[in-house]
């Protein structure tokens, strides 16, 4: 039986009382976010969204979707998954086409990918979404939005083999951590920018923690989110705040196309608004 | 009947008194009074403490394609959801089980569709939403959600974490008494097998009662614990308290090196 003790949120360590100021130092301190992505559009950058889908034609992503797959368990298959291509995307759930839209709404000419992971079934989620990884890493995609995890151990080796895969390919992945402080995978991994919600509303404002596992804070309460059906709705949960990252870094990717994922992620805490040259 | 036939009837009655007994203290070991109504009870609770007008608990199906509400708070003048089942690609309540992630959503009703069929077959279309898993051994095992916060547009980070202590509840429960039920399905068998046989020829019995298939291995363990128990119990009142002494002994070391033997995570 599993019952771990609960812990402070993720989300308290960017709690106005918690938040603390970061000192940087060297030419790390000269990074801003006028040299990071001042006049980035995110043009060239080709974003996945590993989720329950994307609905392509909804107005909130500007007809920048620009394919997609779905991936289905299939024990008979090679890795336990089979992909099926998806060249007009849909969304079985909203949350897709929600952290989508936020990605579009930071990096308007980012090119958008979606990645269906959830299906009828429960069975197989985790090996879908290590599919889904894969798919990716091999289809050149160079921001990868992961809104999902497992907390499931003996998945703990495929997925650190695939964040280390993806960091060699530099392809930057970004996880929302779960929104209940349990181990989970990726998005405690070190190459992975881990991302919890904070309470500001400006798309821009992000923060460092500089007490890991849980790197940085972005807006991901009442947030409004494209959903299914051309609608929208407000939520909350760290699954929003991933997709705010992940756009900022597509507008660091199409402005710095060299840059690797550790080297963006030193390009995110100079430029977190809780860190002060010193 | 014959002297024969009596010594065995009553030698099977002892046997059968014996495991009932047993079953019964491993039932207590391993349930402490869980059953609906205490679900029922962590369900009520979390909607009077979050001021929800509805709260309700559905379970992931066997075949993890659907999901069955199991309790909920009663609406007036609505239609219970109690039975209802949703397949596990659909609604809020199918992305939690799906994703083992919260969510809270709000503005429901004019926004999106959020399994508007279902809402509409119950009578009630809430306006927000915080939905929470179960989780059990790591797996998702059910979702258990509150609608319409009274004086609030919208759920926070901080009803997330405050229905994660409820759930957390709700999912030991539910995970004990599925080892509970496995148990009563097996003394079930037994006790049918029994009304089957012929008197006097119950050889059947114990081999039907102890069938290693109606039990888990740990509820298999557990049985033999109990039996242990039992056995000792019989023995006297000193060796009773003598079990008494070594077992909290025991508990209390293994709780003052929690992992050394495994048990860390129990």
């Amino acid at each position: 039986m599993s019952s771990e003790p609960l812990r402070p949120a993720w989300s308290q360590s960017f709690s106005p009382e918690a938040l603390q100021i970061v000192m940087t130092s060297g030419p790390i301190a000269h990074i801003n976010p006028e040299w990071a992505w001042g006049g980035s559009t995110g043009a060239g950058v080709r974003v996945a969204i590993i989720d329950s889908g994307v609905e392509a034609d909804h107005p909130a992503l500007g007809g920048m979707v620009r394919g997609g797959v779905i991936v289905n368990y299939d024990e008979q298959e090679p890795n336990k998954v089979r992909i099926e291509p998806e060249e007009q995307p849909v969304d079985i759930f909203g949350h897709g086409t929600a952290c989508a839209g936020i990605i579009h709404s930071l990096a308007p000419e980012a090119e958008l990918y979606s990645i269906r992971v959830l299906g009828r079934d429960l069975k197989g989620r985790a090996v879908q979404f290590a599919g889904g990884l894969r798919w990716a890493l091999e289809n050149q995609i160079q921001v990868i939005n992961l809104s999902l995890s497992t907390n499931r151990e003996e998945y703990y080796a495929l997925f650190h083999q695939l964040t280390d895969d993806a960091y060699f390919k530099n392809a930057t992945l970004v996880s929302a951590v779960n929104n209940y402080p349990v181990p989970s995978y990726p998005s405690l991994y070190s190459s992975v920018i881990s991302v919890a919600a904070h309470e500001g509303k400006d798309p821009f404002t992000f923060f460092y923690n500089p007490s890991p596992p849980v790197e940085f804070g972005a807006p991901g309460i009442d947030v409004k989110v494209a959903w299914i059906d051309k609608g929208y709705t407000t939520s909350t949960g760290n699954s929003f705040a991933a997709p705010h990252i992940s756009g900022i870094v597509a507008l660091i990717r199409a402005k710095h196309p060299t840059l690797t994922p550790f080297q963006i992620k030193t390009v995110l805490f100079a430029c977190a608004s809780n860190t002060q040259a010193g | 009947m014959n002297q024969e036939g009596v010594e065995s009837e009553s030698a099977i009655v002892n046997q059968l008194k014996r495991l009932l007994l047993a079953i019964e203290v491993s039932g207590r070991a391993i349930l402490p009074g869980t059953n609906d109504q205490l679900l029922q009870s962590i369900v009520d609770a979390a909607a009077r403490i979050f001021g929800a007008t509805a709260a309700s608990l559905a379970l992931v199906e066997k075949d993890g394609q659907s999901l069955v509400f199991r309790v909920a708070t009663t609406v007036p003048g609505v239609e219970s959801v109690v039975g209802m089942r949703v397949p596990i690609d659909r609604g809020i309540v199918g992305y939690v089980a799906m994703t083992g992630q919260p969510i809270a959503i709000s503005n429901v009703r004019e926004d999106a569709r959020f399994n508007q069929d279902f809402a509409r077959s119950t009578g009630y279309m809430p306006q927000s939403i915080l939905a929470m898993p179960l989780i059990s051994n790591d797996r998702v095992i059910g979702v258990m959600e509150v609608l319409d916060k009274i004086n609030a547009p919208t759920f926070g980070l901080m009803d997330m974490e405050l229905l994660a202590i409820f759930a957390q509840q709700a999912a030991i429960a539910i995970d004990q008494s599925q080892h509970f039920d496995q148990l009563g399905r097996a003394v079930l068998l037994g006790l049918q097998t029994l009304a089957s046989q012929e008197p006097g020829q119950y050889g059947h019995l114990l081999g039907a009662l102890q069938d290693s298939q109606g039990y888990s291995e740990q509820d298999q363990e557990i049985l033999e614990l109990a039996d242990l128990f039992y056995d000792i119990r019989m023995l006297g009142e000193a060796e009773r308290r003598m079990l008494l002494q070594v077992t909290s002994a025991f508990r209390d070391y293994c709780r003052s090196r929690p992992g050394q033997f495994g048990f860390g995570r129990i």
